[in-house]
C-alpha cells in the first residue's frame, strides 16, 4: 500500500471537466486520478491484482494515479476502465462496487483516461507538414486555372479527423499522385475548351405540347382499361373470358379497374382545367409521370453562365409549400438541387421568374424545373395519402405558361485567369522561351512565393522540349509540364521552413499563405502575397486591415461553411433519411435550407458584430422563404436568407431552436436526447462525454415495448457503466424533447409501432430536468436560458475548434494558455465571432511553425 | 540516411520495404506463359464487412462446437460449404477501443495511440506482408477493391482508411472503388505497340523524376517532423517505381482473359448486385493468377439500399427490435450468400493440376466489430485450403481474448511467409493446423 501511495505525491484535482480549464490555468491540466479511488482499487482489486501477486500480470498496486504518465500506465488503466465496463472484473465470485461507486470510478477513469490520451498525444505545439486537403486543391486549381476540377477521384479528407485541416491525418498514397496528374491535366485541358464561348440563344419550351398528348394517351388508356373491365364482368368475369378482353386473368382485370380508379380523376381534372390548354401544372401521379420541365442538354463545350426563365402561377388555394420552383441539375444519374423560388403570381397574372446556373465546363448536363421534392419514396407515399384525402392526389401548387434559357450570357469562367497562364506572347520572343516563361511564372504562382528549383525547372522545360520534339503544338506541350507543376510537393504541402534555422517564426510569405488558406480555403491573392513577401504583413495593424478584408471577401464562405459544418459536426444532417410520409414538411427544400440556416446564423454574427450568446438565443432569425413557411413566420418573400425577428410565442431562436440542431439529433423516426444531450454538451457546454464505451453489453430490458423516450432512456440509468454519463446527458435531450426528429413543435410524443406503423400511442412530455452542475429547468425555455448563460464555457468551446481548425493540428494541452488568452481578449466585447479569429491570427502560434 | 543513398540505389538494395521482383525476365516469361505446370500457389482474401453482425444470429451456439455444430440459420446459403469453412470465436484486438471502425485495425491490430506525440497511428497489415512474400510473380502485388462512399464518416461502419490494406508505414493503402475501375485495371489490355509502351514508361518516370527535384528541394527546408510527412510523398513515389519497374517486366505480356470471359461492368452498379461483379472480378483474377493477394472493403450501406432497406447502416447497426434488426438480419443472409456464391465459383475452377481454387485459397471474412460497439469476439469466418487449415469446424478458443492476430500469423506461417509473428500475435493458432 505504501508503494502506491508514493505515486499520490501530486495534488488531486478535484474538479474535472473542461470547465475548469478556464479558471484554473493550463499549468493545472493533468490526468491524475482523486486519490479517494485508491480506496476502492483497495477493497475490490488488490487481493489479486497486487504487487506481490499480480493475477494475469496485471499489478494495480504500483500503478501511478497520474493517467498521463507513460503509454503503459494509460493502457493499464485503459483496461481496468473495459474490465469494469464489460462486467468482468470483479469476477462474479468476488465482492461488487456498489452501484454508487461503480459510477464515481467509471466517470472519473473514463474522463480521465481522454485527457491522459490527449496529453499523450500532445506534440508540444508543431504544426505538421500540411497536405492542401480537397476542398483546398480544388479551389486552388480554380484560382490558378479558372475552372473548378472533378475531384470526386481524391479521397474525401473529412473522413480521418475531426476537420479536414489537420495535417497529420491528411495522408499521400501513390494512387492519389496520379490522381493529382489526371486531375491536372483533365482541367488545364477543359480551360483551354472553355476558351470558345458557344453562340448564345434563346430556347423556349411549352410544356403543354409534351405534356398534353401524354395525359391524352394516359386518359384514353385508364379509360379503355375499364371499359374492358365492365364488359369482362358482362362476360362472366371469370379467368376464362379474361383473354378476350385483354387481360391475363381475373385478379389483373381487377389491378386494371384499380389503376383507373387511382389516376383517372386526377388526369380527367388536368385535362379539364383550361390553364392546361396552354402550359401544364406540376402534376404528381404515380406511374404515369412526375410533371417536370426538362431544358435542352447543355453539352461539355457549353459552359457559361445561363438564364432559366420561367413563367408561371401559383394555385392560392393550396399550401404554400407547394408553390415553389425546384431547379434541379442531373449528370447521369446523380440529381444536383440548385435551388428554389416561390411563385406568388396567380393564374389571372403570371409572372416571370428568372434562375441563374452556370454551366461548367467538361459537364454534360440535364437542367429541370419541378415542384420540391422528398427523399426516396417521399413524394409517391405522399400521393397516396393526398389521393385518400382529396381524391386525386398532391395540390399542384404550380401552373407553368413556358420556360427559357437563355445564353451563355457570360463565360464560365473568371476572366483573366486563363490570360494568366497563358499570357499574350511577346513578338520578339521565340517559342521556347515563352514557353519557358509560361512554365517558371505558373510554378513560381502555384507555389505561393516559393521560387522553384532550377533542377526541377529544367526538368520540366526538357519534357516540353520532348513533347513538342514529338509534334505537339506549344499549348499541349505546356499541359504536360504544368499538370506536374501541380502534382509537386510544393504545391501539394504548405511548405513552412521559417527559413530560418534559429527562428520558429513564419517568413511574412508563409504567414500570408496560412492566413489565406485559414479564410479562404484558397492561396493568397496578390495584394496579400506581396505585402507577405514584403514583410509588411507582419506588423500588427496591417494583419489586422488584411485579417478583415480576408473576412470581407466573398471567398470567406468558404471559411464559414467547411469550419461550421466540421466544428458542429453537420454531416449528421444528411445521415439518416426521413420518411415522407411521417414528415411531410420536411423535405429537400427544408433540409438543405436548415444547413444553410446555420451558416447564415454565423455569417450575420461577423457581418453584424453580434455577441455570440445569439447562437444560444437571439430574439431574431435568419431564414428564407423556406424555413419561414416551415417555421410559420409570416412576411418573409424572397429565397435570400436575412435577419427577422422571433414572433412572440415561437420557439426559435438561437441553434437549439433550429431545424438542423433537432434533425441531427435524431434517427429520421424518433428524436434522440441522447444525441442532442451529447451535441449540447460538446459544443455549447463545452464539456464533451467520453466517447461511447465498447463492449458494454446491450440493454435489451425494454426491448419490444412501445414506450415514450423517456422510459426508454430510464434503462441508461440502471446500469452504473451508463449511469455515470448518461446522467449528464440525457436531461439535457429531455429538456429538448418537446422538436420532433424534424424539429417541429409538440406537446405530445407520438409513437407508431406494430405492423406498417399502423398503431399509434401518445405519451406525455415532460421536459424538466436537471443539468450536471445542479442548475434545474421546468421547460425548453428555462433550458435554454441556462445554456445561455453558459456562454463563456461555449466561447472557450469555440476557440478550441477554430485553433485545431486554422494551425491544422490537434487542440493540444500547450494550447491552453492561447485558448484562455483568446477567451480573455474577446470577452468584453461580447465575444465578437471576428475578435475570435483576430486574437488568433495575433497570436504567437498562429505565426510560428 | 536518404543523402547517401539514390533513390534508386534504395529500391535496389532495400529487401524489405519493396519487395522488387527479382528474376531474369527469360524465366519469368515462361512462368507467366504457364509452360511448366507448378504446384497452385496460395492466394489470399479479406473481406471486410464493416458494422458488425447480428449479435446472437451470427456465430453457431458457444456451446456447439466441433464438427457436428448446428450451422446458424440466418448464414444458411453457406451451409452446402460447410466441410470447407471454420468459424472462429474469441479472437480480438487487445488494442481496439473505437467503437465505430470496422476495418481500420482490422488486418493490423495496431494501437492507435501507441506513438507518443500522435492521435493516430497505425501499422502494415496481413494482406500487404502476404503480399510481400506472395507477389513477387504475379502482375499486381495485391490488389484492393472498396466501394464508392464507403470512406464517408459513419458511412459503412469501416472508419478511417481508403481500403482495408495499410502499408509499410502503416498509412492507407487505396483501393478500387467500383467494378468498372477494377475490371479495366484488371484485364483491359492495351493495344498500343510495345515501343510506344515503352516509351510512356520512360515519360512516367521522368515524370517522377521531375516531381522529386521538387521534392528534394522541399526536404531540405524542412523540420525533421515534416520531413517525417513528407515521407510519404517518397513512399508514394516509390510505390509507383515499383510498379513501374514491374510493368516494365510485364510488357509485352498480355493480360490473360478469364476463361469463361467477363464482360464490361455497367457504371451504375451499385450495392449487392455490386457485391455479386466485384467477387467475379475477384475470381477471374485469381483465375488468370494476375494477384494472389485481394482484400474488399465491402459496401453497407448501398447494399442495404439495394435490398429494399428504408434505413441507413448505421441506423440498422443500432439494433433494436423490429425493422433495424429484420434489415441486419438481411445483410448478414447476403453476405453469406455472395461469399456462398464466391466459393462456388472458387470451387468450380480448376488449377493446372486439376484441383480447384478453392484449394488454394485462404479467405477470410469478418470485421473488427461484433455488434453496436463491441470489439470482442469479431465475427470471424475463414474458409478454403490455400494456409492448409483444417476446415469444417466451428472453434472456440479458450481464453476470451485471444489475438486476432494469431489468425493472421497462422494464415502468414500457413502460406510460408518468413515471419516470426504479427502484430500483437502470441502464436500459432495450432487448432487450425490440427485435423
Amino acid at each position: 500500500m505504501t508503494l502506491l501511495r508514493r505515486y499520490l505525491y501530486l495534488t488531486t484535482v478535484a474538479c474535472f471537466g473542461t470547465f475548469a480549464y478556464a479558471q484554473n490555468g493550463a499549468e493545472s491540466i493533468n490526468a491524475i486520478m482523486p486519490e479517494k479511488h485508491f480506496d476502492i482499487l483497495e477493497k475490490y482489486c488488490l487481493d489479486c491484482h497486487d504487487a506481490a501477486i499480480e493475477k494475469g500480470e496485471v499489478n494495480l498496486e504500483d500503478l501511478s494515479f497520474d493517467l498521463g504518465t507513460d503509454l503503459q500506465t494509460a493502457e493499464t488503466w485503459q483496461k481496468v476502465l473495459n474490465s469494469l465496463n464489460t462486467g468482468e472484473m470483479p469476477p462474479e465470485d468476488k465482492d461488487q462496487l456498489t452501484d454508487e461507486e461503480k459510477t464515481v470510478l467509471l466517470d472519473d477513469l473514463s474522463n480521465h483516461l481522454v485527457t491522459a490520451r490527449k496529453i499523450l498525444s500532445d506534440n508540444g505545439g508543431e504544426v505538421t507538414l500540411r497536405r492542401l486537403n480537397r476542398r483546398e486543391y480544388a479551389n486552388t486549381l480554380e484560382e490558378l486555372i479558372g475552372v473548378r476540377p472533378d475531384i470526386t477521384n481524391l479521397p474525401d479528407d473529412q473522413a480521418n479527423a475531426k476537420f479536414d485541416t489537420l495535417g497529420a491525418s491528411l495522408f499521400f498514397s501513390s494512387d492519389q499522385l496520379e490522381q493529382y496528374l489526371n486531375t491536372a491535366r483533365r482541367t488545364l485541358e477543359l480551360a483551354t475548351l472553355a476558351q470558345k464561348t458557344p453562340e448564345p440563344g434563346i430556347t423556349r419550351i411549352e410544356p403543354e405540347k409534351e405534356y398534353n398528348p401524354h395525359y391524352l394517351k394516359v386518359a384514353g388508356d385508364l379509360l379503355d382499361r375499364a371499359q374492358r373491365y365492365y364488359a369482362w364482368e358482362l362476360a362472366g368475369g371469370t379467368d376464362d373470358v379474361a383473354k378476350a378482353h385483354g387481360f391475363l386473368d381475373g385478379w389483373q382485370a381487377g389491378r386494371q379497374l384499380n389503376s383507373f380508379h387511382e389516376y383517372y380523376p386526377q388526369v380527367s381534372k388536368y385535362l379539364a382545367a383550361p390553364e392546361n390548354k396552354t402550359g401544364a401544372a406540376f402534376m404528381l401521379t404515380i406511374k404515369e409521370g412526375f410533371t417536370q420541365i426538362k431544358l435542352p442538354v447543355l453539352q461539355w463545350n457549353q459552359s457559361g453562365k445561363y438564364i432559366i426563365r420561367v413563367r408561371a402561377s401559383a394555385y392560392e388555394d393550396d399550401p404554400d409549400r407547394f408553390r415553389y420552383l425546384e431547379f434541379t441539375r442531373k449528370v447521369d444519374q446523380n440529381a444536383e438541387r440548385l435551388g428554389w423560388r416561390k411563385v406568388s403570381g396567380s393564374l389571372r397574372k403570371p409572372q416571370v421568374i428568372e434562375f441563374e446556373i452556370d454551366h461548367p465546363p467538361g459537364l454534360k448536363a440535364n437542367y429541370m424545373v419541378h415542384k420540391r421534392t422528398h427523399e426516396d419514396r417521399g413524394d409517391k407515399n405522399l400521393w397516396t395519402e393526398f389521393r385518400k384525402e382529396n381524391g386525386y392526389g398532391t395540390p399542384w401548387g404550380i401552373w407553368v405558361d413556358w420556360v427559357e434559357i437563355e445564353g451563355p450570357i457570360a463565360p464560365g469562367i473568371e476572366p483573366g485567369r486563363y490570360e494568366n497562364v497563358y499570357f499574350d506572347k511577346p513578338a520578339d520572343q521565340s517559342a521556347p522561351d515563352y514557353a519557358r516563361d509560361v512554365i517558371r511564372r505558373f510554378a513560381e504562382r502555384a507555389f505561393r512565393g516559393e521560387t522553384p528549383s532550377p533542377e526541377f525547372l529544367d526538368h520540366l522545360y526538357s519534357r516540353y522540349d520532348e513533347a513538342v520534339a514529338e509534334g505537339a503544338n506549344l499549348k499541349q506541350a505546356l499541359i504536360d509540364p504544368l499538370s506536374i507543376i501541380l502534382s509537386s510537393p510544393s504545391f501539394l504541402y504548405m511548405v513552412e521552413s521559417t527559413g530560418n534555422e534559429d527562428s520558429e517564426l513564419l517568413t511574412g510569405t508563409e504567414l500570408a499563405v496560412r492566413l489565406a488558406f485559414f479564410l479562404w480555403s484558397a492561396p493568397p491573392d496578390d495584394e496579400l502575397l506581396s505585402l507577405g513577401k514584403s514583410g509588411k504583413l507582419s506588423q500588427p495593424e496591417m494583419l489586422t486591415a488584411q485579417t478583415q478584408r480576408l473576412l470581407s471577401d466573398p471567398r470567406s464562405e468558404r471559411f464559414v461553411e467547411s469550419f461550421v459544418h466540421q466544428w458542429l459536426e453537420m454531416h449528421r444532417l444528411g445521415m439518416f433519411a426521413f420518411s415522407g410520409r411521417q414528415f411531410p414538411y420536411f423535405d429537400n427544400a427544408v433540409r438543405d435550407s436548415a444547413r444553410d440556416e446555420i451558416f447564415q446564423m454565423v455569417r450575420t454574427l461577423m457581418d453584424e458584430k453580434l455577441p455570440l450568446r445569439n447562437l444560444l438565443k437571439s430574439d431574431y432569425l435568419v431564414i428564407n422563404d423556406v424555413l419561414a413557411d416551415y417555421y410559420e413566420i409570416e412576411g418573409v418573400t424572397g429565397h435570400e436568407f436575412r435577419k427577422v425577428p422571433v414572433p412572440k410565442g415561437s420557439p426559435r431562436g438561437g441553434l437549439l431552436g433550429t431545424v438542423a440542431f433537432a434533425a441531427m439529433g435524431s434517427d429520421g423516426q424518433r428524436s434522440s436526447p441522447v444525441e442532442r444531450g451529447a451535441w449540447v454538451l460538446r459544443h455549447l457546454l463545452n464539456n464533451p462525454p467520453p466517447p461511447a464505451p465498447p463492449n458494454v453489453p446491450q440493454l435489451s430490458r425494454l426491448e419490444g415495448e412501445v414506450l415514450g423516450v423517456r422510459e426508454l432512456q430510464k434503462a441508461h440509468q440502471e446500469e452504473a457503466q451508463c449511469a455515470q454519463c448518461h446522467r449528464k446527458i440525457d436531461p439535457i435531450g429531455y429538456g429538448l424533447e418537446n422538436f420532433d426528429a424534424a424539429g417541429l413543435w409538440r406537446d405530445m410524443e407520438i409513437v407508431k409501432s406494430g405492423k406498417k406503423n399502423k398503431q399509434q400511442t401518445s405519451f406525455e412530455i415532460d421536459p424538466s430536468g436537471k443539468l450536471s452542475n445542479g442548475t434545474t429547468f421546468d421547460d425548453y425555455y428555462q433550458l435554454r436560458d441556462r445554456i445561455a448563460d453558459e456562454v463563456d464555457n461555449f466561447a472557450y468551446g469555440l476557440t478550441e475548434a477554430l485553433i485545431t481548425y486554422g494551425l491544422g493540428r490537434p487542440f493540444g494541452f500547450t494550447d491552453h494558455t492561447l485558448a484562455e488568452e483568446i477567451v480573455v481578449k474577446t470577452k468584453p466585447g461580447g465575444y465578437q465571432f471576428n475578435e475570435f479569429i483576430h486574437a488568433l491570427v495575433q497570436s504567437k502560434p498562429f505565426q510560428t511553425k | 540516411m536518404k543523402k547517401h543513398f539514390t533513390r534508386r540505389g534504395i529500391l535496389r538494395s532495400s529487401s524489405t520495404l519493396l519487395a522488387l521482383p527479382f528474376m531474369e525476365s527469360i524465366g519469368f516469361r515462361k512462368f507467366a506463359s504457364a509452360t511448366q505446370v507448378v504446384a497452385p500457389p496460395p492466394r489470399m482474401v479479406y473481406l471486410g464487412m464493416g458494422f458488425g453482425v447480428t449479435a446472437d444470429k451470427w456465430f453457431p451456439e458457444r456451446e456447439d462446437t466441433g464438427s457436428n455444430y448446428t450451422f446458424p440459420k440466418i448464414l444458411k446459403p453457406l451451409e452446402k460449404h460447410r466441410d470447407g469453412l471454420t468459424f472462429i470465436q474469441n479472437l480480438m484486438h487487445q488494442h481496439s477501443q473505437d467503437g465505430h471502425s470496422g476495418s481500420t485495425f482490422w488486418l493490423t491490430g495496431a494501437n492507435r495511440y501507441a506513438v507518443p506525440g500522435q492521435s493516430f497511428h497505425n501499422s502494415v497489415s496481413v494482406d500487404q506482408v502476404a503480399a510481400e512474400h506472395l507477389g513477387d510473380e504475379t502482375r499486381f502485388t495485391s490488389i484492393q477493391l472498396c466501394a464508392k462512399g464507403n470512406s464517408n464518416s459513419g458511412g459503412d461502419g469501416h472508419g478511417p482508411g481508403l481500403s482495408l490494406a495499410w502499408n509499410r508505414l502503416g498509412k492507407p493503402v487505396s483501393g478500387l472503388d467500383t467494378p468498372i475501375a477494377a475490371f479495366h485495371r484488371l484485364f483491359s489490355n492495351d493495344d498500343t505497340p510495345l515501343e510506344k509502351l515503352q516509351a510512356q514508361l520512360k515519360k512516367q518516370r521522368s515524370v517522377l523524376d521531375t516531381v522529386m527535384a521538387d521534392a528534394k528541394s522541399v526536404q531540405r527546408k524542412l523540420s525533421k517532423s515534416d520531413n517525417e510527412k513528407l515521407d510519404e510523398y517518397f513512399q508514394s513515389v516509390r510505390e509507383i517505381e515499383v510498379r513501374l519497374a514491374k510493368e516494365e517486366k510485364w510488357l509485352g505480356v498480355e493480360k490473360k482473359k478469364p476463361n469463361p470471359p467477363i464482360d464490361e461492368p455497367g457504371e451504375s452498379l451499385v450495392g449487392y448486385p455490386e457485391m455479386g461483379i466485384m467477387a467475379d472480378l475477384m475470381v477471374a483474377a485469381m483465375q488468370v493468377d494476375a494477384t494472389r493477394v485481394l482484400t474488399y472493403r465491402m459496401p453497407v450501406d448501398t447494399v442495404i439500399a439495394s435490398l429494399g432497406a428504408g434505413i441507413s447502416a448505421h441506423t440498422m447497426s443500432h439494433y433494436s427490435h423490429g425493422e433495424r434488426r429484420d434489415v441486419s438480419e438481411m445483410r448478414d443472409l447476403h453476405n453469406a450468400k455472395f461469399l456462398s456464391s464466391f466459393i462456388d465459383k472458387l470451387k468450380a475452377s480448376k488449377e493446372p493440376d486439376g484441383s480447384s481454387l478453392f484449394d488454394h485459397s485462404c479467405l477470410t471474412m469478418g470485421t473488427n466489430l461484433f455488434s453496436v460497439h463491441t470489439l470482442r469476439n469479431c465475427p470471424t469466418l475463414v474458409a478454403g485450403g490455400g494456409a492448409g487449415f483444417q476446415h469444417g469446424r466451428h472453434l472456440v478458443m479458450d481464453d476470451e481474448k485471444t489475438p486476432l492476430c494469431n489468425l493472421w500469423y497462422s494464415q502468414l506461417k500457413g502460406i510460408g511467409a518468413d515471419v516470426d509473428s504479427f502484430g500483437d500475435s502470441t502464436g500459432v493458432i495450432n487448432e487450425l493446423f490440427e485435423a
